[in-house]
């Protein structure tokens, strides 16, 4: 069974917390430091962003955080030692990777699967790879062999079809994209959220986790009630971006923001 | 799985593209697949082409340049007299008639030296759309005629910093506008590129450019032209021009890309010499990298051949053998742009002149009593400020 298949059927909780920030930013150092207070104030899963230099479907905050992140020299040897580091600190708890495709085809597919693993990953969110292609289902193949998952996403514009046929390849949890649009923080969601979750539910049978635009406690408070998981990150990256350069700050700032979104879904 | 499915050219292709987008390229390529057959829908896009762009455009014999290269006979297909100046109104009207027909009334487009959107501000001015075009600032700066023409149509532009501020942030910022907005805004893709359908779609749109050429040559020379040049940039005049060429083996194919001031990365956008398979803006095809995946900036004196990526189309071409890409530098480009315009009287885009550059050599190769057409994707008015401030630093 898979870890993050495991943790959601433990029962520890009602709704998973599952932060994001983008490694890197505003440097591969202080991303552990942010990962460690992340992770020992109330991340149930987290995910880690390999940053990428087109993340289309990333709104300006994120997009900004990737940029920070590229001036450092980039490298996989890098992303998989911070990686490794922050995974010691709390082994337990589930690591996932968000990044776009071409990182990882460069890379090979098997090899960049291998590494992940052995630094403590074990799921992936790709954004620009739907499930219908090849390299999907490549990917799908070659994770299962390792007991990792696909984590695919799933927006209110996808039909039944296709969210039927796109459950075959899919494993972990589901990502639930409350809003059109790319991610960042929005005030309001669309009406059906509640039944869209709801019909999700009935229709694959893994948690529905929802992001995009959630960054309040009283967002994640209301959006727990019914999904089975939140997901936030450009909030997040917004407290880095704010106070990146000073770490003790930063640190502080994450782990008051972190404890009090924790607390409104518990 | 794959190569097989429509939408691959060979490996290349595809749809890789966030899922938000995906029901609407479905949409696309269902209304694209129904109206193809529509003699309605033929009927009306020949109108406009015709009556509004001015199609067919002719096929000029270049007797001086012909002289002075002292080679093939040379010929020009005539992109630089359609409504707008260039091959990209061809693209926009068609696109702006399925828009029209799937009910969406906002258009966007991304454009580069500014020709598509221009063409798309246009269309959104002819037919009553709500336009918006996503230039980069750079590009706004150095294509300011035509940035300044396409906000005089009525067209909004929405310049962008992020990264070199050119054609790929352009390109990054029309997809996000198109996953905030998609149930009401169609984007028009300016080149041959970005998810299926989109490829085929310009394509076909292009199409008319070599099939015209085609038809044209062959009714006043009884024969088929020995070879044919275009530049490529995402490369939509070159597909235009290329399709109805490609099962005629006898007739040699050549793009010109562009090498930009030199081979280090950064400086070029020679896709097709120097990419990668990868995967960019919804398509896998060749793209500039680096070691790890991650997109290297492009250059060219050109900004519509200033992306580091190129339609999946051409990749396939370009491994195949079918068509020969040769690199031309912005240095020679300039030397182009002066000769054609001082020789023919005809001021050619920066872009069109890398395909003169590849033309000439081409020509010589193929000696007299041989004949080459040269895809004249369009004109360069737009070109005069950055070409007199380029011959100011030369001095």
């Amino acid at each position: 069974m898979s870890k993050i298949k495991s943790l959601f059927e433990s029962g520890s909780f009602k709704s998973a917390f599952i932060p994001y920030f983008t490694l890197g930013d505003p440097n591969y150092h202080d991303s552990i430091e942010f990962g460690k207070t992340i992770l020992d104030n109330g991340a149930d899963i987290l995910e880690l962003g390999i940053p990428f230099s087109d993340p289309v479907a990333d709104g300006p905050v994120i997009q900004r955080a990737a940029a920070r992140s590229l001036k450092n020299r980039f490298s996989f040897d890098e992303i998989f030692r911070v990686t490794k580091a922050i995974h010691d600190h709390k082994p337990e708890t589930p690591l996932v990777y968000l990044t776009y495709f071409n990182p990882i085809y460069h890379c090979g597919i098997t090899k960049f699967l291998d590494r992940a693993k052995e630094s403590g990953i074990v799921g992936l969110v790709i954004p620009d790879l739907p499930f219908d292609t090849e390299e999907s289902e490549t990917l799908f193949r070659e994770l299962k062999v390792r007991d990792m998952d696909l984590i695919h996403l799933v927006t209110p514009a996808s039909e039944k079809k296709r969210i039927q046929a796109l459950s075959k390849t899919s494993s972990g949890f589901i990502y639930y994209v409350t809003s059109f649009g790319v991610t960042g923080e929005r005030r309001e969601f669309s009406v059906d959220l509640k039944e869209r979750i709801k019909f999700l539910k009935d229709t694959i049978r893994l948690p529905i986790c929802a992001g995009f635009g959630i960054s309040t406690p009283e967002q994640a408070n209301q959006i727990s009630q019914y999904a089975d998981g939140i997901i936030i990150g450009s909030a997040i990256q917004r407290v880095i971006e704010e106070n990146g350069s000073d770490k003790t700050k930063t640190v502080t700032a994450l782990a008051d923001y972190i404890s009090k979104i924790r607390a409104s879904i518990s | 799985m794959g190569k097989n499915l429509p939408g691959y050219f060979g490996e290349f292709g595809g749809r890789y593209s966030p899922e938000i987008l995906t029901e609407a390229l479905e949409e696309l390529e269902s209304t694209y697949q129904k109206l193809k057959k529509s003699k309605k829908f033929k009927k009306e896009l020949e109108y406009y082409l015709k009556n509004y762009v001015g199609r067919p455009s002719p096929l000029t014999y270049a007797e001086r340049l012909t002289k002075l290269w002292g080679g093939a006979r040379i010929w020009l297909k005539r992109e630089d007299l359609n409504h707008t100046g260039a091959h990209k109104i061809n693209n926009a009207i068609g696109q702006a008639l399925i828009a029209r027909f799937m009910g969406k009334k906002r258009i966007i487009a991304e454009t580069g030296a500014g020709q598509h959107g221009l063409a798309t501000a246009t269309v959104g001015a002819m037919f009553g759309m709500e336009t918006v075009v996503y230039m980069g600032a750079v590009d706004v700066e150095r294509q300011n005629l035509n940035a300044k023409k396409i906000e005089m149509l009525g067209a909004k532009i929405l310049p962008v910093t992020a990264g070199e501020a050119t054609l790929k942030e352009a390109t990054s910022e029309a997809m996000r506008d198109w996953a905030l907005n998609v149930s009401t805004t169609h984007y028009i893709v300016g080149s041959a590129i970005g998810p299926h359908p989109f490829p085929t779609i310009v394509r076909d749109f292009q199409d008319f450019i070599g099939s015209e050429a085609r038809a044209e040559f062959k009714k006043r020379n009884k024969k088929l032209p020995n070879a044919i040049v275009a530049c490529v940039g995402g490369g939509s005049n070159s597909i235009g021009m290329f399709h109805a060429f490609l099962k005629d083996k006898q007739v040699a194919i050549y793009g010109a890309e562009a090498g930009g001031l030199g081979p280090k990365p950064g400086e070029h956008s020679a896709t097709l010499t120097y990419g990668k398979t990868g995967f960019l803006h919804g398509t896998k095809t060749l793209i500039i990298q680096d070691e790890f995946g991650q997109i290297v900036p492009a250059h060219s004196v050109s900004a519509g051949l200033d992306y580091p990526g190129v339609g999946p189309e051409h990749a396939h071409l370009s491994q195949t053998g079918r068509v020969e890409y040769r690199m031309v530098t912005d240095e020679q480009a300039l030397d182009s742009f002066l000769e054609v315009t001082r020789v023919e009287g005809i001021i050619p885009a920066l872009e069109t002149a890398h395909a003169f550059h590849v033309a000439r050599d081409v020509a010589k190769d193929l000696g007299k009593k041989k004949d080459l057409i040269i895809c004249l994707s369009g004109r360069g008015d737009k070109d005069v400020t950055e070409v007199l401030r380029l011959l100011g630093e030369r001095k």
